[in-house]
């Protein structure tokens, strides 16, 4: 089978030619297939969350290709790399980052607002999308005041909004309890029945020995290590 | 209620009411057509030059009549004098007699 | 348009989000639009009713100078004006002013000495006419000051302290107050009694020409020939009153400078910087997918609707106030201190240049500026926010 995508040596350097030059991500490579749950492993500083902005398109390799479908999206220009980003991947980020001040819903349709789509469309989207997410009750509040879990589904609510097939989570336990980091997994294992792709950055056992992952990828000091 | 309904209501009635003020502007000019043609009229027939608007002083009065070259018009020391002051007032002596 | 009006709703989620700052910033933005369209309205529209008027006005008076003072005229200089070709008639005024002591107010006095009317009111009562000796004209506000009414007796004090009385035969209305407030119309010859006027001399004169375009010309040949008169051409009266106005309404955007700096600030700040917050918000809608142009089309509305909002606020709130209050808040500016002071009952002549050029330095500049700091942060890659 064809990886959805595929990684091929690729580094990342901050600093470029400063005295704080970095490298966090080095000489990677890998492979995500359809409908698979991958989990890239590794220690705080590893390189976890550059190497899954990477792979996001959020910013572009300084070695190396990223074939998404095929395509070689370092070479793309920025338009195309937010089209991507938008149709391809919904993002949970480690600190949620939704926009303060403003409401739950609100915050969920904002993906939705570049997109041809009108306001009733959108807001259908949205209900059914918070109704699956046990959100509705709080469609009308300002995502501030919000519980952490509740601020996590807002979140994953966000990047499943533009129906993205492939789905990167960061760190989504770490604001979460045993209790609600299993809730987050049965989420997760919906989001896969129904044909998602999802890739994890974690260090939490919990996460990356459930059994709804498929493939496990340990990153050190910016190095991949397979394993299982 | 979405909030750019509001917002663009709140244009629209705006620029509504600005357009309808200008209608009534263009109403009120062309009916003030008259009026003015009769002052035009009056300014000739008494040979008037100036208005009557500033009445304190001679080059105030008619400005247009005035020698502008004689300084301190208003009263002594004057500071601003150009039709007529209105920022520093003259001393209240002067205010109190009415001036001259 | 669709994509522009969910970012439109967008744009005012978020400033509704600081409503108290932000309201503040239309409040103030309308105050400055209010102020500087309330000055340019005033002087536009007064300006246009005031030149309109002084069209009637005499094309060419000669005054004469004595010691560099304005001094009576000698009718004996009519005949030698009326020699030079191309001058029509040539007749004397009489005028002068006279302080009256119990109102402490100056008037305008006029010996008529020829007869008048026009068509339309300007009057209560009857015009008068040159041989109504004992009887006079006067302007709304000797009246008003006065307390006279059509019938009454106008008291007016001789050079020797004697009383004269003229039997008021009309009152000039209010709609020609911009001309008439301060006159006090008599015969001429109850003029010359009044003030002991000389014999032969005349205040100055009023000069016809047939080819207005050789006014100038007449003019300066004029001042050659009798070198202690000054001529007063007609250009010249609507020149110093378009220079009067535009001193006025400069002094009165002069006072509310200020106002005007604090605003300027207030822009320059939003303009200069960008809030950490406000920066992060933007990663995280270039993360989410939104493209540069989204951004960029989200501050633009958001400085838009802000602005236009208070513009048309302000123009709108400047017009009632010129137009149906009178400019209360500048008449006091544009008044000075004087005693007699007309009610303007401005014509809402607007010119719509203005508001435009109005529109142009208000609403533009604060746009740009809302647009402008995001640029950078619009601009640069969004992996930022991944590490809030
Ligand atoms: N923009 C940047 N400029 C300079 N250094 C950076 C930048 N982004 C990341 N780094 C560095 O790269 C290294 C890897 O960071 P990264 O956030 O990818 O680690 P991580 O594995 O996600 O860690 P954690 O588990 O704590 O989230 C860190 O040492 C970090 O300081
Ligand atoms: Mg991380």
């Amino acid at each position: 089978m064809e990886p959805l995508i595929r990684v091929e040596g690729v580094s990342k350097c901050f600093n470029r030619g400063r005295p704080n030059e970095i490298w966090p991500v080095r000489e990677v490579s890998l492979e995500i297939y359809p409908n698979e749950v991958v989990v890239l492993k590794g220690p705080s500083g590893s390189g976890k969350t550059t190497l899954l902005g990477l792979i996001g398109c959020m910013s572009r390799p300084t070695a190396g290709k990223i074939l998404v479908k095929g395509m070689d999206v370092a070479k793309l220009p920025e338009r195309f790399l937010t089209e991507i980003r938008r149709k391809t991947f919904g993002f949970i980020f480690q600190q949620f980052n939704l926009i303060k001040g403003i409401t739950v819903k609100e915050n969920i349709m904002l993906p939705l607002y570049p997109t041809p789509l009108g306001f009733k469309e959108i807001s259908q989207t949205v209900n059914t999308l918070m109704k699956t997410l046990s959100l509705e009750h709080r469609a009308d509040f300002r995502v501030e005041i919000l519980s952490g879990g509740e601020q996590q589904r807002v979140a994953i609510a966000r990047a499943l909004v533009n129906n993205p097939d492939i789905l990167m989570a960061d760190e989504p336990t770490a604001h979460l309890d045993s209790k609600l980091s299993k809730d987050l997994l049965e989420i997760l294992n919906t989001l896969k029945s129904k044909g998602k792709t999802i890739v994890i950055a974690t260090h939490d056992p919990l996460v990356f020995e459930s059994n709804i992952v498929d493939r496990v990828y340990e990153v050190r000091d910016g190095s991949i290590r397979a394993s299982s | 209620m979405k909030k750019y309904i509001v917002f663009i209501g709140i244009v629209v009635i705006e620029i509504v009411i600005f357009l309808g003020l200008l209608l009534y502007g263009i109403d009120k000019v062309s009916e003030k057509k008259a009026e003015l043609n009769t002052l035009r009229q009056l300014a000739h027939e008494l040979r008037l030059t100036d208005f009557s608007i500033w009445t304190e002083a001679r080059y105030t009065r008619h400005p247009s009549q005035a020698d502008w070259f004689s300084a301190f018009q208003d009263y002594p020391s004057s500071v601003e004098h150009f039709p007529a002051g209105s920022i520093i007032p003259p001393p209240e002596l002067i205010l109190k007699e009415g001036g001259s | 348009m669709k994509k522009h009006l969910k970012i439109l709703e967008f744009a005012l989620s978020s400033l509704l989000r600081r409503k108290y700052k932000n309201l503040s910033i239309v409040l103030v933005f309308s105050m400055v639009t209010f102020v500087i369209a309330s000055i340019l309205f005033l002087t536009h529209s007064f300006k246009k009713e005031a030149l309109s008027v002084l069209e009637g006005a005499p094309q060419l008076i000669v005054q004469r100078l004595i010691a560099g003072r304005h001094a009576l005229i000698p009718v004996s200089y009519i005949d030698e004006i009326k020699k030079m070709p191309g001058v029509g008639k040539v007749s004397p005024r009489y005028w002068g002013y006279y302080y009256d002591q119990l109102t402490g107010a100056n008037y305008t006095i006029i010996g008529l000495d020829r007869a008048w009317s026009v068509n339309g009111r300007v009057m209560e009562g009857t015009a008068l006419a040159p041989e109504d000796i004992g009887y006079c004209n006067i302007g709304f506000g000797v009246s008003d000051r006065r307390f006279l009414q059509v019938g009454d007796d106008l008291f007016l004090q001789d050079t020797k302290g004697g009383l004269y009385h003229f039997k008021v035969k009309g009152i000039f209305n209010m709609k020609s107050q911009l001309l008439t407030n301060d006159l006090v119309l008599i015969t001429k010859k109850d003029f010359i009694n009044l003030f002991q006027f000389p014999p032969s001399m005349a205040t100055d004169l009023v000069v016809e020409v047939y080819n207005p375009s050789e006014v100038t010309n007449i003019a300066k040949k004029i001042k050659e020939r009798l070198p202690d008169t000054r001529p007063i051409t007609h250009d010249e009266i609507l020149r110093t009153y378009n220079s009067l106005f535009n001193w006025r309404s400069g002094l009165m955007l002069t006072m509310f400078a200020g106002a005007v700096l604090a605003f300027v600030i207030l822009a320059w700040d939003k303009a200069t910087g960008l809030s950490a917050e406000e920066r992060q918000e933007i990663g995280i809608l270039k993360a989410i997918g939104w493209e540069t142009s989204d951004v960029l089309a989200l501050k633009f509305w958001e400085g838009a609707s802000l602005s236009i909002i208070s513009y048309l606020t302000g123009i709108i709130a400047a017009y009632f106030h010129v137009f149906f209050f009178g400019a209360s808040i500048f008449a006091p500016a544009l008044k000075g201190w004087s005693v007699l002071f007309p009610d303007f009952r401005l014509v809402p002549d607007i010119d719509i240049y203005q508001c435009f050029v109005l529109f142009m330095v208000t609403v533009l500049p604060y746009t740009v500026a809302t647009i402008v700091p995001s640029w950078k942060a619009a601009v640069t890659d969004p992996d930022s926010v991944m590490r809030g």
